[in-house]
């Protein structure tokens, strides 16, 4: 079916499928199918922050001071998250809106793919205030044989989506001969690489994040580079927030709340999709002994890292309806939920570099008693 | 009208039977004062990682949750308790 821009034919939104329905025609938000993504819209949108807010000139004097494998934990990390947010910032709009049917959901799309890009933006404000030319790391994500390998995982679901989604949108349904490939297109193939890859979405949001997430408030916890901790927090919580409407997602389809087909294409690929998730913490691991290569940080190493790894993968598994194969019940990092504590996150500038003011602090509550004495 | 101020009994399954919580602060947070811990990350009903099953009784939420949650489940961050509660977290 021809991808049409403004889709003249009389539909009603509210009984399309999210995915694979009639095109959005008119933005209209007066009635929704899935009222939740209208407020996570509203939620992403009240987060609204620019790098330039947060004030990470600070971080150049703890850079320094920094050990030589701490500042490859540091670099490498930042490098793995601009990678990330690269894919995040482009996927979502390229591989999701051709095909998307509710425009609640088509205009999340765009604010999530949007604040994903404010994501980008922070790494390069991060990475210009700690060097002078920062163009070494970041042509290094295209050639780091250990980024790369992760890269290829997560872009191939994307990929293969948009591939059969231009395909069907151009010579419709049917078997296609291209580049010495066959390739089935058909509705039922279509809705399996969306669901797998919607799958890959959730646990890059749900686990890839947060290795990185974690190492960066490690150094926070000792008051090292904490106006980059500042920005990840902020990213963490965005990012918290996609993670939500991923889920709502894959939810939605696999009790049957949207469209049949997909309940269905849900319980075949079932297994195929915790593949996917296992695959990711497996490789999230070997990441953490990449990071740990050359030497451990204070406060973490590659174990805790590892388990925490597998303890936040118990949760999210859970959170979709599949069973974990992890036994970490308890949380080996209890001080990462400070840091993912949306109550913490502040971003006046004015106290972006005293985030640590309260440790020195005394107790000055006054109640009224305190006065019981008093003469005039 | 004004809120009344109501304490129910929460227990929690297979770790404590019976732990009053008042209506005056989230569940959450009641729980927390009795030393419980209980996983959580946003505290504002996004993100959803202090999901929990509700096996018995009724609650209010202060915030609309915005996570995923079954039928059966509630976000003790952004709820009060409305009556007495039996509840695993997940």
């Amino acid at each position: 079916m021809k991808y049409t821009t403004f889709n003249q034919q009389v539909s009603n939104p509210l009984t399309e499928p999210m995915f694979f329905g009639n095109p959005v025609n008119v933005a209209r938000y007066d009635q929704q199918k899935h009222s939740i993504f209208e407020k996570l819209i509203e939620k992403q949108i009240s987060f609204f922050w620019r790098p330039e807010e947060v004030d990470v000139s600070k971080d150049r004097v703890d850079f320094q001071k920094l050990t030589d494998p701490e500042k490859h934990i540091f670099i490498s990390n930042l490098k793995y998250q601009t990678l990330l947010d690269s894919v995040q910032g482009r996927s979502p709009n390229i591989a999701f809106l051709p095909i998307v049917s509710l425009p609640e959901l088509e205009t999340w799309i765009e604010t999530w793919s949007f604040f994903e890009t404010i994501h980008s933006r922070s790494y390069t404000h991060i990475l210009r205030n700690l060097f002078s030319d920062p163009s070494d790391v970041f042509e290094d994500i295209v050639l780091n044989e250990e980024i790369k390998l992760r890269a290829s995982d997560i872009s191939r679901y994307y990929d293969d989506l948009i591939f059969a989604t231009q395909l069907w949108q151009t010579q419709g349904e049917g078997r296609h001969h291209v580049d010495g490939q066959d390739y089935l297109i058909n509705q039922r193939e279509l809705k399996k690489k969306l669901y797998l890859c919607m799958n890959s979405v959730n646990a890059l949001e749900a686990i890839r994040f947060y290795v990185s997430f974690a190492c960066t408030f490690a150094f926070a916890e000792r008051e090292m580079m904490e106006g980059n901790s500042k920005i990840i927090r902020l990213i963490a919580r965005d990012e918290n927030l996609h993670l939500t409407s991923t889920q709502h997602i894959l939810n939605l389809w696999a009790k049957g709340k949207d469209d049949p087909e997909m309940q269905e294409v849900a319980e075949e690929c079932h297994d195929q999709a915790r593949d996917i998730f296992i695959k990711a913490v497996e490789q999230e691991k070997k990441w953490a002994s990449y990071l740990f290569q050359h030497g451990s940080m204070i406060g973490l190493n590659k174990d805790i890292l590892c388990q925490y790894v597998e303890f936040i993968a118990t949760h999210r598994m859970s959170a979709i309806g599949m069973e974990s194969p992890f036994e970490v019940t308890t949380n080996p990092l209890p001080w990462m939920n400070n840091y993912l504590n949306s109550d913490n996150v502040q971003v006046a500038p004015q106290e972006s570099e005293i985030s640590s003011y309260l440790v020195g602090q005394i107790d000055s509550e006054v109640n009224a008693d305190d006065f019981g004495d008093f003469d005039l | 009208m004004d809120k009344v101020c109501n304490t129910f009994q929460v227990s929690v399954e297979n770790v404590t039977p019976s732990l009053p919580c008042t209506n005056e602060c989230t569940l959450l947070e009641s729980l927390e004062s009795h030393k419980l811990e209980v996983h959580s990350h946003c505290r504002e009903g996004f993100c959803g990682a202090c999901r929990t099953k509700l096996i018995s009784g009724t609650v209010d939420y202060v915030t609309d949750p915005l996570a995923y949650i079954d039928d059966d489940e509630i976000l003790p961050c952004c709820c009060i308790p409305t009556s007495n509660l039996v509840i695993k977290p997940g």
